[in-house]
């Protein structure tokens, strides 16, 4: 029972590093304390 | 197994849990409201993330028989194998072992988060976690098993720590000071410090930390005793006279009574009391209150001369804050208030300051030292920091893809 508690500890690791870095989409409209380049460039 | 013990052990573990989302908001207020989601994000996943972690395999690391030489733990407890609702033989004898290991596993959440106010408003998600995991086994389940362990080496020295002022405070302060190097500042940061958007969200922060702290410092008592009532008399002492103290500080010093500065000033207070909560009188707490306020106050002052970026003043309020109390206990503390621990410098053992001397320069220079080679280690296959694009957006809708506030 550790061992499967260990593996799945694992599994979320692995996930986690080849997880997206970036989202995938907006939730909401912005108005953040950015200039709108930055935005844009990190969308 | 006490029925009373056992009762103010839970509720002093639900106590510290309540600390990690007051952290969340103490420092959400702090930093701009473009990084406030990703900055309460730090500690709330550090509450999931080292719940797991803890179960697994942190506690026998911690708190498992000793390996030899008093350094860590086995894994004889590993998954909590063999931790029961049995009293443990070694700690806590009135309470269910994992009782005693639930209270415990609130430390060690809150420890990695509160690191995390150094690195605000600019370290990546990712890299982030991959930090928390190694700094909790690496450095805190160690230094936990040297002072906590009766097996532990620092403890054997004689190194007086009621609540966690070296294993939590000082271990993280000085963690937060190195990775506020490591990461470096903050891109087009012009001022030393910026603005916090949300004052109000701070002030209830600390009032849960305030609060919470009272599970922190009487739930290690252990028990529901004279001992738990005089280390909530002395932490609830030294955290009003840390504020007073800051706010009368910044009053004299730029002409108003800062409400942040009381804010600010309580959590100094509280973690200053943190080692010394069960060995000193309420008088020594309130000495020891005003004391650390002029000492974190000071610190303050120093980095934001400095080019030092440390977002959130971790070291100035944790690391410098646990130093003074460990050395405080050395001054203070007598065993006609527990007579489990040892007497200090003013009931005539000057022997004491030199002990607690060693133990907050082992704990410092082992935790320098190894969250160093942490960071080293992940960014070389992943950046630690965010790209400037990323920063100069805010993490919260460069990294996680929401914002805190609608337009």
């Amino acid at each position: 029972m550790v061992i499967a508690a260990l593996l799945c500890f694992g599994a979320l690791l692995v996930a986690w590093i080849v997880a997206p870095s970036r989202p995938q989409r907006v939730e909401a409209p912005l108005r953040v304390e950015a200039s709108s380049e930055g935005l844009a460039r990190a969308a | 197994m006490n029925a009373g013990d056992t009762a103010w052990i839970l509720v002093s573990s639900a106590l510290v849990m309540l600390m990690t989302p007051g952290l969340a908001l103490f420092y959400g207020g702090l930093v701009r409201r473009k990084n406030v989601l990703s900055t309460i994000m730090h500690s709330f996943f550090t509450l999931a993330l080292v719940s797991v972690t803890w179960v697994l395999w942190g506690y026998t690391l911690a708190f498992g028989p000793d390996s030899g030489a008093g350094l860590i733990g086995n894994l004889d407890w590993l998954g909590l194998e063999g931790v029961t609702g049995e009293p443990s033989s070694t700690y806590a004898p009135t309470v269910p072992h994992l009782a005693f290991m639930a209270f415990q596993m609130m430390f060690a959440i809150i420890t990695p988060a509160l690191i995390t106010g150094s690195f605000a408003e600019r370290k990546r998600f990712k890299a982030f976690v991959l930090f928390a995991v190694a700094w909790s086994t690496l450095v805190y389940a160690p230094v936990a098993h040297w002072v906590w362990s009766p097996d532990g080496w620092l403890a054997h020295l004689g190194v007086l720590d009621f609540a966690g002022g070296t294993v939590v405070h000082l271990s993280s302060g000085v963690a937060a000071l190195v990775a506020a190097l490591f990461i470096g500042r903050r891109a087009g940061l012009v001022e030393p410090a910026t603005e916090p958007h949300d004052v109000p969200m701070t002030v209830l922060g600390a009032g849960l930390l305030w609060f919470g702290w009272f599970g922190f410092n009487a739930g290690s008592a252990l028990g529901a005793n004279g001992l738990a009532a005089t280390a909530f008399v002395t932490t609830n002492s030294a955290a009003a006279m840390a504020a007073l103290t800051w706010v009368t500080l910044s009053w004299l010093h730029r002409g108003t009574p800062s409400v942040l500065g009381a804010a600010i000033g309580a959590v100094a207070g509280l973690v200053a009391i943190t080692p010394a909560a069960g060995y000193v009188t309420p008088a020594a707490a309130i000495l020891i209150g005003g004391g650390v306020a002029a000492a974190c106050y000071g610190a303050t002052l120093l980095r934001l001369r400095s080019r030092v970026d440390d977002a959130l003043d971790v070291f100035a309020v944790h690391g410098v804050g646990g130093a003074f109390g460990a050395l405080a206990t050395g001054v203070f503390a007598t065993v006609a208030v527990n007579a489990a621990g040892r007497d200090g410098l003013l009931a005539g053992a000057p022997g004491q300051v030199a002990v607690q001397l060693v133990g907050v320069g082992v704990v410092a220079a082992y935790s320098a030292a190894a969250t160093g080679l942490i960071l080293l280690v992940i960014n070389a296959f992943l950046p630690i920091r965010v790209p400037d694009a990323h920063e100069e957006a805010g993490l919260d809708i460069a990294q996680h893809g929401e914002i805190a506030y609608q337009p």
